[in-house]
Formats: structure tokens, sequence, C-alpha cells
């Protein structure tokens, strides 16, 4: 079930990605200076926060399978800390490019922008609160968190990182 | 399995700085560039797949579409920039 809610996402997201690319080769100048007025460097860094993230998190996996709970939890939360990085970062972004006048209507380029990393944070977002929860009930008495619950969790965090695996270069550095 | 996750980070790191850099400094220079950043972000997509989300352990359906689908997005989108 999980795989096929993950394959939808990408769908979902390779779906606006292509539309992306397609409109840049009906006005690829208009993109390329749009894409110009990206900040590379914090897209780079939020990849990298992300990918680290994406490290522990399998880290956790695997400390709790080897029945080392807390080892797991604590990776957790520097997962969980590696999110909240990433949103902060991206605010930051957002708000620099309001304070630019940039908004989603200016241009097919940041209409496109705004969607796909708006709907792409909104996933990090629900993948935060899916593994603080896991990390809140994985020393729980009551219905603690099994193995199955914690690869599922860490399923949908590293399908946020796939996804801007390809989100990244198509927005900030190919135009 | 611990040191090939850490292996697997560093080439990750790696290539994303290769990948921002190379977009920085030869942006104007090759026309071929979209299509090599995307190939590179196609590894990485496969990697981060087979590595930290352990497609590996998956069954084949899931490992044959994961690949058709992450390499035909990287390529359709790297062939359309």
């Amino acid at each position: 079930m999980l795989w096929i809610i993950i394959f939808l996402e990408l769908g979902t997201f390779g779906l606006g990605l292509v539309g992306l690319a397609y409109y840049g080769t009906l006005t690829p100048a208009l993109f390329h200076d749009a894409r110009l007025h990206l900040n590379t460097l914090l897209g780079t860094i939020n990849t990298l926060v992300l990918l680290i993230s994406g490290y522990t998190m399998a880290s956790a996996v695997e400390a709790f399978r080897s029945g080392s709970n807390t080892k797991a939890k604590g990776l957790m939360k520097i997962t969980l800390i590696g999110g909240a990085l990433f949103l902060a970062l991206k605010s930051y972004e957002y708000y620099e490019k309001l304070g630019s006048g940039l908004e989603m209507w200016d241009n097919m380029f940041y209409t496109f922008y705004w969607l796909l990393t708006g709907f792409h944070l909104v996933h990090v977002v629900v993948g935060m609160v899916i593994l603080a929860y896991m990390s809140f009930k994985i020393n729980a008495v009551k219905s603690p968190t099994d193995a199955l619950d914690l690869e599922s969790g860490a399923a949908f965090w590293h399908m946020c990182d796939l996804i801007w695996l390809l989100l990244f270069p198509s927005l900030y550095l190919i135009f | 399995m611990k040191n090939t996750q850490q292996v697997t980070l560093f080439i990750l790191i790696g290539l994303t700085l290769l990948t921002a850099g190379a977009a920085n400094l030869f942006a104007d220079k090759t026309a071929f560039l979209p299509l090599i950043i995307m190939g590179i972000a196609a590894i990485k997509f496969l990697l981060v797949a087979f590595q930290f989300m352990e497609l590996k352990k998956a069954h084949r359906f899931w490992k044959i579409l994961t690949t058709v689908v992450g390499v035909s997005l990287a390529f359709l989108i790297g062939i359309l920039a």
C-alpha cells in the first residue's frame, strides 16, 4: 500500500516537473532569467540537509532493528532537526522571494516554483509529524512502534528526499 | 551496512556539490549540461531509493518500476530543458 502511495506522489510531482520543462522550452529566456533569481546556495544547502537527514533516518531504522531503541530515538530527533532546518531555510527563501515581489502569478516559472516547492514543503511537514509521533511512541508500553511502522515512516521521509532530488536541479540548475 | 550507507552519503554530497558548481560555472557553455545534471540527479535518486529507502529488499516489481520512473523522468526533463 505504501509503495502505491509513494508512486502516486512521484507520478504527481513527475507530471508537474515535465510540465515545467515543457513550458521552459516555450519561453527559454524567461525561464533562464527567472531561474537566476533563485538562491542556488540555499537550494544546495537544503539538498544536503535532506540527504543527511535521510541517512540519519536510515540509521535509525537499522538501530531499531538491532534493538537499540534509545539510539534510534536519538537519530530520529536528528532527522527531525534536519527537517526543521529545511523548513527554516525554505521559509527564509520564500520571505526573500516575496520581498522581491516574485509571486506565484508573476510568470509560468514562478507558478511552477511556488506550487512544486510548496507541495513538497507540505510533505516534509507531514513526514515530520509522522516521525515525531513514532519517536514519541518508540518506548511506549502500550501500542509501541513496531519495525513495520518505523520502516513505513522512514519510506515516507525518503520519498520527500526523492522528490526533492528531482525538484532541486529542475528548478535551480538547468534553465 | 552502516559503512555502505556512509559511503553512499558521501557520494550523494559530492554529486550535489558537483552539479551545483557545474550549473553555475558552465551554464552558457554547453547544451548538454541539463542532460548531464539530470543524469546525475537520476543516479542520486537511485542511490537514495536503493540504499536509504532499502528498495534493494523490496519485490523486483518495485525495483524495476522505481528505476524506470526515476530515470525516465530525469531523462525527459533533461531533454526538454
